[in-house]
């Protein structure tokens, strides 16, 4: 069939130039944006040697002797995330089921869920926290409520979209038996709904972990404050103490969390 | 023999306008094993979804042991869907709990609803459960995950649930085109053993015509809506399955 | 799977043998261990970080009360704005794009699959690369480098290639086996199968990745700002600092546009794939 191979001749050179053309694209936007913000891979490269330099000489070695007066920010940023994910997982929870448009009776109410977790969502954490800085002073509780406002918005669509997946078949059988609605949400629905969930969260947890590291630069406490005041000071090796512990967290967190979601399936 | 299951004028259109069944009207004895033929899209599946109310009929009426499905609220579907068992194609077990668990939610409908919600089922209730899987031949496989076992197992686990709630009546749709040759003639054998034993009335939605004829005390063809043929197997010759499978 | 004799007739089944009930199987210990452990932990966590709950009802008034303040926000000063605006979207760019092409070289050596040698090493640099967070890196760069959008830039590259490398090398960890022994077979060198055989199978993977790594990229620029890398951060935390509700909400939503319109393009995208698909 001569025209169906020219066809396909034909899709096959369109996709190539759509690929060179967005390729170019993105060379052009690239180069137009460094050269706005004065940027250039040569004085980089140059420069490189001195950043090393720096690195080197004034955060090396770091100050050990630091390390007891990080413990109490430390644990602060360790309970901060938790304690955010789980309220925030809880909170979710029940946001999800108005989200997902297999169980929520009203398509306005979950357009507008959908809408409101994607301002919470969009938001960055440390932004959140400068906008409730003003209201509720500085401290942990500033650094939980925004890491909470952003775990809801994540995980109440995450948990949505695994909800718009759950085979709807287990659901029709345990209908069928006669089971009445918060019966068939119990045994059809969450059982599927739970690797997800539990998946979704440890992730978030992660997630808050990194962010939570960060909160204290606006105040939210925890190690992100002792970060900013050792560099304002220039306290630079008893700073490197404070990110080497952010490393070892986020790490520790990540191994973690990993291993269990491997156990999960 | 009074009639377990009547049907008139049943007729189902859906929201994009086609309709599934057009005008159906049978009558079902206390013990019968039926099995419905018809080509895919012909209304087999509607109308079985129409009598446990997962279909909503659009006109007619379905009369199940006295009380009009039709006309059923709420309360009502319940106390309907539990005294009929509904089997399916695909199984449709919940897979990630264990097989007993599976079977237990034949009784949901028995019990209220928060209790159910948390899954506390009575000490018989999981002995009868307990039972039923022995019967089966399925007591090896009782604390396995579902997923775990093979298609024909995961078949009579889901007779199993259907049977735990002590139907008047199981609605099988396509129950073993899913499944090979030699696992689909065992199924059929349970099925219409225990139907027969039970005394339960059985509507069985079938593609496979020697199948039907094979097991089945009474055929019912279906084709594009509208009921062709209802008769005993021996009276459906090769004119007769012309007229309900095709030109 | 044979077929299932274990069926026999009801009568039957209750005359053979094996009456015995099976054991039941146990709950993964690990996982019940850390379910309890969490419970226990976000109790401590409760009590340790001793919030004023009577400060997050007054709060939570003062900050319906100040709605007021935030509307209608205030877009008087748009240009700088704007302005801002714009060097964030740059300073993503140019750091999403630098990372993606060393990403990209980097993650060959970082595959098992295909450099099992240097593999280890790799993996482990570029992870603690990722560890630290952006902001973080940023506060180092502005130190190193002085402020402005440079800091904000090195300090996106060096985080994204911490995260796209691990990703790009899962993606080539992933390929099938039997199309690098195919290729392997033929006789083509190493340079050819990678890029004849892996990067036809993970160049969708890759793309999605980098796609991904730029909406969170935009996010993170924006609150570069706040330390002083330059952006849009630097304005909110501004009008933060002198009370001027109005424009912080004005900026707030500036910034919300600017994630949420890349996520909005990224799900399009998405879609327009899975329908060609």
């Amino acid at each position: 069939m001569k025209r169906s191979g020219q066809l396909l001749e034909d899709l096959q050179k369109r996709k190539k130039r759509q690929i060179w053309l967005a390729a170019a694209g993105i060379v052009l936007i690239t180069a137009w944006s460094a050269r706005e913000t004065d940027f250039s891979v040569v004085s980089v490269v140059r420069g490189f040697g001195e950043i090393v330099r720096f690195i080197g000489q004034d955060f090396f070695p770091p100050d050990f002797s630091a390390f007891r007066s990080l413990i109490g920010p430390a644990v602060d940023t360790i309970c901060i995330s938790f304690v955010a994910m789980v309220v925030g997982a809880v909170l979710s929870l029940l946001l999800s089921f108005f989200a997902a448009a297999t169980t929520c009776p009203y398509r306005w109410l979950q357009a507008s869920v959908r809408a409101v977790c994607s301002v919470l969502r969009n938001i960055p954490a440390l932004i959140w926290a400068l906008l409730l800085v003003a209201a509720y002073g500085l401290g942990t509780l500033v650094g939980t409520l925004a890491l909470i406002l952003t775990s809801v918005g994540t995980l109440t669509r995450a948990y949505a979209e695994i909800l718009e997946e759950i085979d709807m078949g287990q659901v029709e059988a345990v209908r069928a038996t006669g089971a009445s609605w918060p019966q068939v949400i119990a045994h059809a629905v969450l059982p599927q709904f739970f690797p997800g969930f539990v998946g979704w969260s440890l992730y978030k947890l992660e997630l808050n972990m990194r962010a939570s590291t960060l909160i204290g630069m606006v105040g939210g406490g925890g190690l992100g404050f002792s970060i900013q005041k050792g560099l304002k000071l220039f306290q630079f090796q008893e700073v490197c103490v404070a990110i080497l512990m952010v490393i070892v967290l986020v790490l520790t967190t990540e191994f973690i969390t990993g291993k269990l979601r491997e156990r999960l399936i | 023999m009074s009639a377990i299951l009547e049907i008139r004028n049943l007729r189902k259109q859906y929201a994009d306008g086609t309709l599934a069944l057009k005008d159906v009207s049978l009558r079902v004895h206390r013990g019968e094993f039926v099995a419905v033929i018809g080509s895919s899209g012909a209304g087999k599946s509607t109308l079985l979804r129409c009598i446990n109310r997962l279909v909503e009929p659009s006109g007619g009426s379905i009369i199940v042991n006295g009380v009009d499905a039709v006309k059923a609220s709420g309360r009502q579907i319940r106390r309907l869907r539990r005294e009929v068992g509904m089997i399916f194609q695909q199984f449709n077990l919940v897979e990630r709990v264990t097989v007993l668990r599976n079977v237990l939610h034949g009784r949901l409908g028995y019990r209220n609803p928060i209790a159910g919600a948390l899954g506390l089922f009575s000490r018989q209730e999981i002995e009868e459960a307990k039972n039923i899987l022995r019967r089966l031949g399925l007591h090896e496989q009782m604390y396995k995950r579902a997923d775990e076992l093979s298609g024909g197992q995961q078949q009579r686990v889901g007779i199993a649930r259907a049977l735990s709630q002590k139907p008047l009546i199981i609605l099988a749709d396509e129950p073993i085109a899913s499944l090979d040759p030699a696992t689909s003639e065992t199924i059929m054998q349970i099925l219409s053993a225990i139907c027969r034993e039970d005394g339960i009335t059985c509507l069985v939605n079938l593609h496979q015509v020697d199948v039907a004829k094979r097991y089945a005390d009474r055929i019912i063809g279906i084709r594009q809506g509208t009921v062709v043929f209802d008769g005993p197997p021996k009276a459906l010759d090769d004119k007769a399955v012309g007229k309900v499978y095709g030109p | 799977m044979s077929m299932e004799v274990e069926w026999a007739p009801a009568g039957a089944a209750r005359q053979t043998g094996r009456t015995e009930t099976p054991a039941r199987r146990r709950r993964d210990p690990v996982l019940t261990g850390a379910a309890i452990f969490g419970a226990v932990f976000f109790v401590f966590g409760l009590i340790h970080l001793n919030f004023d709950y009577g400060q997050l009802w007054k709060g939570t008034l003062a900050f319906v009360r100040s709605w007021a303040y935030l509307f209608p926000p205030n877009a008087a000063e748009w240009q700088p704005i704007l302005a801002a605006a714009l060097e964030t979207l740059y300073v993503a760019v140019v750091g999403t794009v630098l990372a993606v092409a060393v990403a990209f070289v980097l993650a060959f050596f970082a595959a098992e699959n295909v450099a099992p040698k240097t593999a280890p090493l790799v993996k482990g640099f570029v992870s603690l690369l990722r560890a630290v967070p952006t902001l973080v890196w940023a506060l180092i760069f502005i130190v190193a480098v002085g402020m402005g959008p440079l800091p904000g830039i090195l300090a996106i590259f060096t985080h994204a290639v911490g995260m796209l490398t691990k990703m790009f090398a899962q993606s080539i960890e992933e390929v099938d086996e039997g199309v690098l022994e195919a290729l392997r077979a033929t006789g083509a060198g190493w340079l050819q199968v990678m890029l004849q055989g892996v990067l036809p199978c993970v160049a969708t993977s890759f793309l999605a990745w980098s796609v991904f790594r730029l909406e969170v990229d935009i996010g993170e620029s924006t609150i570069l700002g706040v330390v002083g890398a330059g952006g849009i951060g630097w304005e909110m935390a501004n009008a933060m600092r002198n009370y001027e509700f109005d424009t912080a909400s004005f900026v707030g939503m500036v910034i919300f546009a600017m994630v949420y319109s890349v996520e909005f393009a990224t799900n399009r995208l998405k879609n327009r794939i899975r329908l060609r698909g």
